[in-house]
């Protein structure tokens, strides 16, 4: 029996992707699944993230995470909502005039209510498992690519969230880094599988974390979602 | 702010001395300086001085963070860009044209002083006649276009930063609409006190 849309973490239904997509874009992604979606630039893949967090909204059908259409939310709800997801998006997004710490530090500080000592509690153990201690200090411009890289997927996941969207969080990482902080996006195992569930998009992932995603599924031009094998 | 200020009241102020001197009105100085600097000049100068300094950085700031994706990272981390980015902005522009205007003024009257005692009017009867000119009504409405540039100054640039959309080749189009749309702002507000006033 199929799942519904409801109890899966993230759901897309006939959402026209690219300009010249003979069909829709439909896919579901179970729990505890780390799923791959890739396509060049041209096949909209990097628009995914985008339509599940509601910061746009896609011209025909709908993305739903956790059974919730997040773009049709009123603001302060939505706002809230995008709590319970974890995103990297593509250019990091982290604030220049703040140094990788208080990026880190950014969302809690704005978004949980807990006290300050916790928070700076929660940071150092952030800090710690990215291996970022030695440049916390450092402003994004100042930090190299994998710092920032690893900054930013220290934020998406400070809410310890159960969805989290990494959009090309591999490129221009070594094979071993992204091995590394793929298994620090899962967040550990459980019977099911990862702790999370993590959509990944790009163009390409390394051959060595496809061993790590449970399925992988090649956008083509015309919109066609192909799967691959794992 | 200091420099302008007290150069333009000293100058001001000569001028009229001399003149009001030579007909024997010399009481008109202190109707010249409530009205023409505290009341008209002083939030307006105040304010273009602020729209220059900081308008265009607070919209190239925000149109930097805007193209370089840290306005949707922000949204993506459930955080209210506008109460991130736009209400310290906005707050600011309000506390520092007031405190800027209040210090025009000061400097603008203790300058006309001198203005005064440089031409030969006493001291003592240059402040007389300027307390007498001031009216609770002209500090309120001093403070009250302080408040409303201060608004202009923090708002339209945020404005035209965030609607920036992709290209960095759109930070400097936004920093000078921005600009120019503030300056316009503040000279149709303060042409709206006058009317309603």
């Amino acid at each position: 029996m199929p799942a519904s849309p409801v109890s899966l973490p993230l759901v897309f239904e006939s959402i026209p992707l690219a300009r010249h997509a003979s069909a829709p874009f439909s896919l579901d992604i179970p729990e505890h699944r780390t799923v791959a979606v890739l396509g060049d630039e041209n096949s909209g893949v990097g628009l995914l993230g985008g339509y599940a967090l509601g910061l746009e909204r896609p011209p025909a059908g709908r993305a739903l995470v956790f059974g919730t259409v997040v773009a049709t939310l009123p603001e302060p709800a939505r706002l809230a909502f995008r709590r319970r997801v974890g995103y990297l998006p593509a250019s990091e997004g982290l604030l220049q005039n703040l140094s990788l710490r208080d990026n880190v530090a950014l969302p809690l500080r704005f978004g949980s209510g807990a006290t300050p000592r916790d928070i700076e509690g929660r940071v150092n153990v952030m800090m710690t498992a990215l291996r970022l201690t030695g440049a916390s200090a450092l402003r994004p411009a100042q930090a190299n690519e994998e710092e920032r890289r690893r900054a930013a997927l220290a934020r998406a996941i400070a809410f310890d969230p159960a969805l989290l969207i990494l959009e090309q969080p591999f490129d221009g990482l070594t094979a071993r880094v992204a091995s590394e902080l793929l298994e620090i996006a899962r967040g550990g195992e459980s019977a099911a599988g990862a702790r999370r569930t993590i959509l990944i998009t790009g163009q390409e992932i390394p051959p060595i974390i496809l061993r790590r995603v449970d399925q992988v599924y090649r956008l083509t031009r015309a919109g066609m979602l192909e799967p691959e094998t794992v | 702010m200091t420099l302008l200020s007290g150069i333009l009241s000293f100058l001001v102020i000569s001028q009229l001395t001399r003149e009001l001197k030579g007909i024997g009105a010399t009481d008109l100085i202190g109707t010249v300086i409530v009205v023409a600097i505290v009341r008209e000049l002083g939030p307006l100068l105040t304010a273009l001085v602020v729209v220059g300094r900081s308008g265009t950085a607070i919209a190239a700031e925000l149109a930097t963070n805007q193209v370089m994706g840290e306005v949707r990272a922000l949204e993506s981390m459930g955080i209210d860009p506008k109460q991130y980015l736009v209400v310290p902005r906005f707050v600011a522009a309000l506390v520092s044209v007031f405190a800027l205007l209040v210090l025009f003024d000061v400097v603008a009257i203790l300058a006309g002083f001198a203005a005064a005692r440089f031409n030969g009017l006493p001291g003592p009867r240059y402040f007389q006649i300027v307390l007498e000119s001031l009216t609770n009504r002209d500090v309120w409405l001093t403070v009250f276009k302080a408040l409303a540039f201060g608004a202009i100054v923090g708002v339209v640039p945020s404005y035209f930063g965030l609607a920036v959309r992709r290209a960095s080749t759109e930070i400097p189009i936004a920093a000078s609409r921005a600009v120019v749309a503030a300056i316009v702002g503040i000279f149709l507000c303060s042409a709206l006190f006058v009317a309603l006033g």
